[in-house]
Parts: C-alpha cells; sequence; structure tokens
C-alpha cells in the first residue's frame, strides 16, 4: 500500500553507483552545444569532438581512441545538427556495438528542417535512443536527469 | 531524476502554485455530463486544483461550478436544494446561481440589497463532447472553448469515462508518455482485448520486442515515436501525442478505435484519469461502447456508486498470483488501466524523483519535464501562454503507421498527426 505517510518510511540509502557518460559532438552544431555544456563542472560526464581522423578530441585538447572512450562508458551521446555532417556516427557506433554499450542519438533541429532525415539516417542505425530537440538546452536537462 | 524543488514545482498545482496557475490557463475536464443529467439534478461534490467545488445544472439547463461552502456560515452546499434557477443552502437558506451570486438572503429585506453583496467564486462550466469543461484562470485570460477531435465529433462517435487516480497528476501522466513499458507490462493484452485484437500492428509488436524510441517537440508538446521492424527493410511507427499540460493520444491498432487520456488533479496526492475513446469517421459499435462501460480497453469498472476502481489499492488491485505465473499477465493485475495505476500508485503518493535511475529510453519523460518547466517558467516570468492552450494544438492525432527507413517519423506522418474532420486516422 503507498500511503502519504508510508511514502515516508522509504530506505533512503543510495541506491546506484556513477554512471560514465561521454557525449560526443558529431558535427559544427554539435561542437558547439558540447563546448558550452562541458564547462559546467559535470561531475560524471566527459565531452569530445569526433575528429576527421576518427580519434576524438577533449575539452582540454587531448586527443583519444573512439575505442578506448567507449570501453569506460556506460552511455555514449553523440550529438548533431540537421544536413547529414554526423559521418563519424559510424565509427563510434560500431565500436559501442562491439562492447555493448548505450547509445544516444540527439539532434538539435527543428523537426521540419529539411536536412533533417540526412543526420537520421547517419544516427538511426547506431542510436538505441534518437532525440530530436529545439534547441541544445535540452542536453543539459537530460544530462542532469540521468545523474552526469 | 529531477532536484527536489523541481519535482514540488511540477507537482503542487494548488492555488498559488506556479504549477496551479499554469494549470488555470486551461480549459479542463471537470465532469461527465452524464453526472448533471437534468436540470434541477441533485449538485455534485467536485474538487480540482485542490479547491473543492459543487456542480449543479440550475432549471435552465445551465451549468454551475462554485465554490462548495456557503457564504453564510461555511456549509456544504451539497446538501442544498437545487430550485428555480439556483442552488439554495439547506441551513438559513441563502441561495446562489450558477456564477455564485447570491441572491436571495431570506433573513435580510429584499430591498436591503444585502444578497448582491455576497459571491462564492465560481467557474464557467460548459458541455462538449459529453464532457463538462472548466476554466479557473483569470476570466481577462479564458481561451477560446476547447477543440480536442474526441470531443468534436458527432456523440456517437466518442466515450469518456473517468477513474479515481492514488497519485500525484505527474506520476500518472509520466506513465502515459513511457513507451517503454508497454512491452512488458502489457504484454499479454493485444491478443486478448476487445478493442485491440485482431489489428496487424500488433503482429508487428510481437516480432519485435525490441522498439527503438525517437522523441521529437511538437507545437503543443511532444511527439513519441516508437519503431520496429516491418517488411522490406521498412519501420513499423507507433506514434503517440503528448500535448501540455496532460494530455495524451496513444497510436491506433487497426480498425479500432482511437484512445488517449487527461490527467487533472485533484490535490498534490490524487487525480482524475480521464480515458476516451472515439473514432474520427463512425460510430462506435455497441460491443465497442458496452466493452468500454465493461472496464475493458483503458477504461475500468468501477466500485458501485463511485469513480473509484473496482480493483484498487484497498483489495490489492485484485492482484492474481496464478494468472502472473502462467503469463496470463506480467504483473498479475487485470486490465491496462489498472495495470498501469496500480504501479503509479505504488510509488507513493508524490514520488521521490531525487531517488529515481533513468536510462536514455526514458528521454520521453525527461523532454516532457523539461518543456513543463520551460512552460511554466516562461509563464510564470513573462506571462506566456503556454502550449496546449492554442487551439491549433489540439488538433493532433496519434498514428501507427510503415514508412521507409530513411524517412523522419514527423515527415512521414506529417498530415496524419493533425486532426481533420471526416479523414479517417492513420492506423494499422
Amino acid at each position: 500500500m503507498s500511503s502519504a505517510g508510508e511514502a515516508r518510511f522509504r530506505v533512503q540509502a543510495p541506491n546506484s553507483l556513477p554512471r560514465a557518460i561521454k557525449v560526443i559532438a558529431l558535427d559544427a552544431v554539435g561542437a558547439a552545444a558540447t563546448d558550452r555544456l562541458a564547462a559546467g563542472g559535470w561531475q560524471q560526464a566527459a565531452f569530445f569532438h569526433a575528429l576527421s581522423s576518427g580519434a576524438l578530441r577533449d575539452f582540454f585538447g587531448r586527443t583519444s581512441a573512439v575505442d578506448d572512450e567507449v570501453a569506460t562508458a556506460d552511455l555514449i551521446v553523440m550529438v548533431a545538427g540537421p544536413g547529414g555532417q554526423a559521418h563519424a556516427a559510424a565509427t563510434i557506433g560500431r565500436a559501442c556495438s562491439a562492447r555493448r554499450v548505450n547509445t544516444t542519438g540527439l539532434l538539435v533541429s527543428n523537426a521540419a528542417d529539411p536536412g533533417l532525415s540526412k543526420t537520421l539516417a547517419q544516427l538511426r542505425p547506431w542510436s538505441l535512443m534518437v532525440v530530436i530537440a529545439d534547441s541544445d538546452e535540452y542536453i543539459g536537462d537530460m544530462m542532469t536527469a540521468l545523474r552526469a | 531524476m529531477l532536484r527536489k524543488e523541481q519535482n514540488d514545482l511540477l507537482t503542487q498545482t494548488g492555488p498559488g502554485t506556479a504549477m496551479g496557475r499554469m494549470f488555470r490557463s486551461y480549459w479542463l475536464p471537470a465532469l461527465l455530463a452524464d453526472e448533471l443529467p437534468e436540470n434541477d439534478c441533485p449538485p455534485v461534490r467536485v474538487k480540482l486544483l485542490s479547491e473543492r467545488l459543487i456542480a449543479f445544472r440550475d432549471t435552465q439547463g445551465r451549468y454551475g461550478l462554485m465554490d462548495e461552502f456557503c457564504a453564510h456560515r461555511g456549509v456544504s452546499l451539497w446538501f442544498g436544494r437545487n430550485e428555480e434557477c439556483g442552488l439554495r443552502c439547506s441551513y438559513h437558506g441563502w441561495k446562489y446561481d450558477v456564477s455564485g451570486q447570491c441572491v436571495d438572503v431570506p433573513s435580510e429585506p429584499e430591498a436591503s440589497g444585502f444578497a448582491k453583496k455576497i459571491k462564492l467564486r465560481g467557474y464557467p462550466l460548459v458541455e462538449r463532447g459529453g464532457v463538462l469543461w472548466t476554466y479557473m484562470g483569470p476570466p481577462e485570460a479564458q481561451p477560446p472553448l476547447p477543440e480536442w477531435e474526441f470531443i468534436m465529433v458527432p456523440p456517437a462517435h466518442t466515450f469518456s469515462s473517468k477513474r479515481l487516480q492514488e497519485s500525484n497528476w505527474l506520476q500518472a501522466m509520466e506513465g502515459g508518455i513511457d513507451s517503454s513499458h508497454v512491452s512488458w507490462l502489457h504484454r499479454g493484452d493485444l491478443d486478448s482485448d476487445p478493442l485491440f485484437q485482431g489489428a496487424k500492428g500488433n503482429q508487428y509488436n510481437l516480432n519485435d520486442a525490441r522498439p527503438v524510441f525517437e522523441v521529437a517537440e511538437s507545437p503543443g508538446g511532444l511527439y513519441i515515436g516508437a519503431r520496429r521492424h516491418a517488411e522490406g527493410g521498412h519501420y513499423y511507427w507507433r506514434i503517440t501525442q503528448w500535448v501540455m499540460p496532460s494530455f495524451t493520444m496513444i497510436a491506433p491498432r487497426g480498425h479500432h478505435s482511437v484512445h488517449g487520456h487527461f490527467w487533472i488533479p485533484i490535490d498534490d496526492d490524487t487525480c482524475w484519469t480521464w480515458s476516451y475513446d472515439y473514432h474520427p469517421i463512425r460510430a462506435l459499435t455497441t460491443g465497442e461502447r458496452d466493452a468500454m462501460r465493461d472496464g475493458k480497453g483503458i477504461h475500468v469498472r468501477y466500485v458501485p456508486g463511485t469513480y473509484r476502481p473496482l480493483a484498487n489499492k484497498d483489495n490489492d488491485y485484485l492482484i492474481d498470483r496464478v494468472a502472473q505465473k502462467a503469463g496470463r499477465t506480467f504483473s498479475g493485475v487485470d486490465g491496462i488501466a489498472m495495470q498501469d495505476a496500480s504501479l503509479q500508485e505504488s510509488m507513493g503518493p508524490v514520488v521521490d524523483r531525487t531517488r529515481e535511475n533513468l536510462v536514455s529510453t526514458d528521454n520521453g519523460i525527461i523532454m516532457a519535464r523539461h518543456r513543463l518547466l520551460r512552460a511554466v517558467k516562461a509563464f510564470t516570468e513573462k506571462g506566456v501562454a503556454p502550449p496546449g492552450v492554442d487551439a491549433a494544438h489540439q488538433k493532433v492525432r496519434s498514428a501507427a503507421i510503415v514508412l521507409p527507413p530513411d524517412v523522419p517519423f514527423t515527415e512521414g506522418a506529417r498530415d496524419a498527426l493533425i486532426a481533420r474532420p471526416e479523414v479517417a486516422p492513420a492506423s494499422v
């Protein structure tokens, strides 16, 4: 039974361990969003740009391999805008698939943007969840909700 | 998770609260029209947004919704006499019209004009589509009447019910947009419920138990798409609409009626779950109406004489562990509505969202909270009317549709997601 009184007696001990969330910008729209977010002082999140070389570069300018970052992640969030410049999605997606790491594809775009389908075609095969948000403000709220 | 202050902001809807003020921007379903079936019928107690109100239908058929308590000594007007165009308090005979204006104080000389100085807070109450709608906000901001499709179709096309839900409105509403629970909690009902069975789309559901979800913002709220594999590399999409603050429309199945919900706060611990079924282009059959009255689909059976579900928390929702073990139901609770309500009520009246651990498939819930928080901030700080007030946001439909793999569902189903009179719903 649940009642207001009963609900007060819920166990208050921690019920989860921290998760590592890695946010990877796939194009210029994603880069602008992740750079803004990276300055936010997150406890459990790291932010990267996908480079044309296939490597990742973090907020401090350090480069690393996709496989290495995926290996230590619980969730990979790939961020892109419309227009079909999310080429790195396949490389990152394959690495996540091989290691069974969950993926979210986050498109910052109006749902009616004509360039949406091109990016969706790149993200869909590699995303277990796809979000189309009008504004990159959403990413911060999503990260907070996921305890990043 | 939400911070405590965010959780409080979204779940508290009483007078003076930010969310309560935002709710008061909308026309809200208050009663079924059947609850006031004839002129001068008995009044009905109604609690909405933490205010105790009384509804009545006067001698001329006008509806009124006002403060439940007489301005004289605070007696409940539920004991009042509904006669001669007003509700008269049984204690000393003070009488009120449908606006809450006192029109007679028998102990005072009529010529004194005393009655004109007494007025209870009253709200408009209007019948549309078999539902009585009220607007509880400032009169100068009253929007046009609601235009949800289920109340605009002919009466024979539509059926509405309501049930008491013993939880805060937000966790009930979040259940309505949490598409990922369907494959688990309701897995036994697609083939057995008369309001769902037989649709081709059911096979897509059963053949692909791991849908991929896509969430996109709509003008009034969200589109929540669940994508499954169909023939020839195509995708079968089930697209749910959420319109702020608490309207949902679930994707239809085959030739069946379209259905969905409103969740309206009674107070912070309880809400009304409104459930509607309608078909845009045909009358509901007798069999469909009988099934809905019998608690099938998204409706429930009641404790006689009430709107409390027959299966409720005081009888452990009539849980059947044998049916659970045999796989006839996943949770042991019978019926889609009470499968949802039992679990949502088990979370406690207001779930502590600081302790939850959301995952990526919860993005529909996360984005709904994000939009609600944005809307309540804009409404409170700048007076911006929230999404869902505009009638254009109400003329929406859910859809079940098969699309090529590279098409955004918002584009491929664009026309199907808009309510158009006498056009069949997109359904598989």
